[in-house]
């Protein structure tokens, strides 16, 4: 019955947006920026806005103020801090707060709620993972201690995602009626339908140039319709739709770190198996001179053309473009001659068009989720491209729970992308080797971990970055070829001609809240 | 009882006779609450069998395109959070205590209770469903009433023609037609949404409220219409042809007199049977008309609730579900005899 659902609902989407092109646009009669701006960009927060069970993790928590916030360039800078700091060994974080932000009540925003915003999160059991912090102190008014249990550099992310609540008023129904010191106020939220919010006219940052804000939260096709309308400034639409012309709005593909890649078993099969008795390794896979054939002779533009539709950008690594890529972890893609020599030289001999080395032949399965088209595309693209080189890869449609019990001997077509670098050390870390789909492969480098560990306990953003960039020369297709990476998704907009939303962020896995990142800066230019 | 019976000598048989409806009234009445328990417990136990295995993840569910950034600490704590820890038995156990208390736990899904979330979406589906019901109740009898008089002529043929065509339609497929054809083409209608966009719940009148019900409620009803137009016209059909009505029509009765005294009667009792039994499709078909027209009520939180494995959810759906189902044929069922004695007596004898 869902199903039939689903179909009813893009059919009719189909048939509106047909109708819709006819149905012309309303343009704004008079000029000057219009009191409300609709966006219909999805991201409804389904349980509602509380910051301690995961709201605003993504872009702006809207109602709340965050500590610390990253600009257009993904660069840390303050918020309601003025400064923070951390001690040597790593272990406590001292933030110093502003002292003219205000709660939408009128309540002034002091440490203590800082503490008690940490405190909280930290044993909500929500969306937002605080569990490194052992104790969070208030000093005096104005300063706050955050004490970790270990050392984490990537905390800071939690500096820039938490939303801080006020202590007074955070009781059981806040998500449904939040209260912040954020550049909005909730006005109205009708579940399933829009959310409407408010400037609020005490917030101690640069103000919002509309008075008024309203989400929709239709389905993609609904959303392409009203956008037709123009009922919307602005719709989120899945890249395949991303080819229609609206009158008075322009297409914005946003850069994003929203990528897919083929995960290697890294180790061989010796018949050793997980603790829920999951097979772990691979013959062919765990050997490097195939995993490095393949990241070469793989033609990552012919993917994005392709698969993409243009969408997108061939990927070197799982944090292109963010402050901590390494640039000189990439290589030359679509290079079969090199592919060749590699396997040549390690002693894959052609037979009949498949290589085999001591009786192995160079086959393996390619697990993807079958309901997904684009993994599919890749995965098959994938298979395709290798083929001429004697590898003979087997792509999978199958669904995520007999990936979860194969993802330890099977390569998987997997997607990630996050802003923060505790995803990749969570990929190649070879202490969260079977942990949740954190290194499935069991990939394991002394020197890569030992980068990646020096990372982590950095207490300076700075040094941090310098080692993620040493474990990316590591583990990338110059080194181990842990994976092969291959694309970046663009996420597509349809933007209004008249509103000018800056440069928007490079954005993580995930559609639509993230590109409000910056919606305060957004300006009306018609 | 037996006091006022022995007080009252003179007249045993009226009171011996509504002692005895009485007492088997509160009896039958016993019994279907007894019933509805056991039918309750059934659909809970079988739902949650259900939700136990299926393959989805409810943490994985919840957590979606966040767990790069969920470490096994945080699972842990989501976990104890829900009480997914405990083994299943226990589980069950402490859901149904709490049920019995009068506590529907709290979704996961929405964070809220249970109660609470089912109280509003309802409300939501209630106004669509209550709409539409009226409407194929009302249509559907007139329409059956006519065809069943007219019979065999081309009002007939074309009336069951019409619903042929409509019980075989899905209601998906009807919402899109009447969607493309009002909002989108001649845009009488809203695309979407019980209420106007960006307006505030104090600004929204009722005019607005039903504008936005209107296609919705009409796209539901069209398809309730069609088996309550053939029973009815069966029922008056037969009505039409029994000795009373050529008696009476030898007596010198018009139609219309016929058809009032004689037949409205007789056919009423099937149609209002049909109609309180059909409550079951409805509800399945608000969904579907639901998600075509983003209308927000119990169809979207069905789906939220199966989607994210949210078992306290899913299963106060079930069981509201349920009772509302039930009462639905009860108070059919109840109408139906009340209507037709005849009916009343043959239970009786069961």
């Amino acid at each position: 019955m869902l199903r039939g659902a689903k179909a009813a609902s893009a059919v009719v989407g189909l048939l509106m947006v047909s109708a819709a092109c006819t149905a012309g646009v309303d343009t704004p009669a008079s000029s000057g920026t219009p009191k409300e701006l609709r966006l219909a960009i999805g991201g409804e927060s389904e349980d509602g806005y509380d910051p301690t069970l995961g709201w605003g993790r993504y872009g702006s928590p809207l109602f709340q103020s965050t500590l610390l916030t990253r600009d257009a360039d993904l660069k840390i800078v303050n918020d309601l801090a003025t400064r923070h700091s951390v001690s040597a060994d790593g272990l406590v974080w001292t933030v110093d707060l502003r002292t003219d932000a205000k709660f939408s009540d009128g309540q002034p925003l002091t440490a203590k709620d800082v503490a008690y915003t940490f405190t909280t999160a930290s044993k909500s059991g929500g969306l937002t993972d605080v569990t490194a912090l052992s104790k969070a102190v208030a000093t005096d008014n104005d300063t706050v201690e955050l004490h970790l249990s270990r050392p984490q550099s990537t905390f800071v992310n939690r500096l820039v995602s938490l939303g801080i609540v006020p202590e007074h008023a955070h009781g059981k129904d806040y998500a449904r009626k939040p209260i912040g010191s954020g550049p909005f106020t909730l006005v109205q939220w009708d579940e399933g339908q829009q959310l409407i919010v408010q400037r609020n006219e005490a917030y101690y940052g640069t103000k919002p140039a509309f008075e008024r804000v309203v989400f929709t939260f239709t389905g993609e096709d609904a959303t392409l319709a009203a956008a037709k309308a123009g009922q919307a400034s602005m719709a989120a639409v899945p890249s395949n739709l991303a080819k229609t012309t609206i009158d008075g709005m322009r297409l914005v593909p946003v850069k994003s770190v929203d990528n897919r890649g083929v995960m290697f078993p890294y180790v061989a099969d010796t018949g050793r198996q997980t603790k829920d008795g999951q097979a772990i390794g691979n013959n062919v896979t765990s050997d490097k001179a195939i995993r490095q054939a393949i990241n070469y002779a793989v033609d990552r533009d012919a993917l994005v053309d392709g698969v993409l539709e243009g969408f997108g950008s061939p990927a070197t690594g799982p944090v292109d473009g963010l402050p901590w890529y390494e640039p000189a972890s990439a290589i030359k893609s679509g290079d079969a001659a090199k592919a060749k020599q590699l396997l040549t030289d390690a002693g894959w001999v052609d037979k009949n068009g498949v290589r085999e080395r001591n009786g192995v032949k160079a086959a393996f399965n390619l697990l993807y989720p079958a309901d997904d088209t684009l993994r599919q595309g890749l995965a098959l693209s994938v298979a395709d491209m290798v083929k001429p080189l004697g590898i003979q890869i087997k792509a999978q449609g199958v669904s995520w729970d007999v990936i979860d019990k194969r993802l330890h001997s099977d390569a998987v077509l997997f997607g990630w992308g996050s802003q923060d670098p505790t995803e990749m050390y969570n990929l190649y870390s070879s202490t969260q080797a079977g942990v949740e789909y954190w290194n499935p492969g069991y990939y394991a480098n002394a020197a890569v971990q030992k980068d990646l560990d020096a990372a982590m306990s950095a207490t300076d953003q700075e040094q941090a970055t310098t080692y993620w960039k040493a474990a990316q020369t590591g583990f990338s297709a110059t080194g181990d070829a842990a994976w092969a990476w291959l694309v970046n998704l663009e996420h597509t907009y349809f933007v209004s001609d008249c509103l000018d939303i800056g440069k928007p962020q490079i954005e993580p896995h995930g559609h639509g809240w993230p590109v409000t990142a910056g919606i305060t800066q957004w300006k009306w230019t018609c | 009882m037996d006091v006022l019976t022995s007080e009252t000598p003179e007249a045993p048989a009226p009171g011996d006779g509504r002692g005895h409806r009485g007492g088997s009234l509160g009896g039958a009445l016993l019994s279907r609450l007894v019933r509805l328990v056991l039918l309750l417990f059934a659909v809970a136990v079988a739902s949650f069998a259900l939700m136990l295995g299926s393959p989805v993840d409810p943490i994985d569910a919840y957590v979606g395109a966040d767990i790069a950034a969920i470490g096994p600490e945080q699972r842990a704590q989501i976990a104890e959070r829900w009480g997914l820890d405990d083994p299943p038995v226990e589980r069950f156990t402490s859901w149904l205590s709490q049920v019995v208390r009068g506590d529907l736990g709290q979704s996961h899904t929405f964070n809220q209770p249970v109660a609470d979330v089912i109280a509003g979406k309802f409300l939501t589906s209630l106004a669509l469903m209550s709409v539409a019901w009226c409407l194929s109740g009302v249509i559907g009898f007139g329409l059956g009433l006519l065809a069943g008089i007219r019979r065999g002529q081309l009002t007939d043929r074309v009336i069951t023609w019409w619903a042929y065509t409509l019980a075989s339609a899905p209601t998906f497929w009807v919402g899109l037609l009447l969607l493309y054809a009002f909002s989108v083409a001649l845009q009488w209608t809203p695309v979407c949404c019980a209420v106007p966009v960006g307006q505030v719940a104090s600004e929204v009148g009722l005019l607005d409220r039903l504008h936005h019900l209107l296609l919705p409620a009409v796209t539901l009803s069209l398809v309730g219409i069609a088996p309550v137009v053939l029973h009815t016209r069966q029922a008056v059909a037969v009505a039409m042809a029994s000795d009373y009505v050529a008696f009476a029509r030898a007596q010198g009765e018009r139609t219309t007199g016929l058809v009032v005294h004689r037949v409205l009667r007789n056919a009423a009792g099937p149609a209002l049977l049909l109609q309180f039994s059909s409550l079951g499709e409805l509800f399945g078909g608000s969904l579907l008309a639901e998600q075509v027209f983003s209308y927000p009520g119990l169809g979207a939180a069905t789906t939220a609730a199966a989607l994210g494995q949210d078992v306290p959810l899913l299963l106060g759906i079930a069981l509201f579900t349920t009772l509302f189902v039930y009462t639905g044929n009860q108070l059919g069922d109840l109408l139906h005899s009340w209507l037709d004695p005849r009916t009343r007596r043959l239970g009786a004898a069961r």
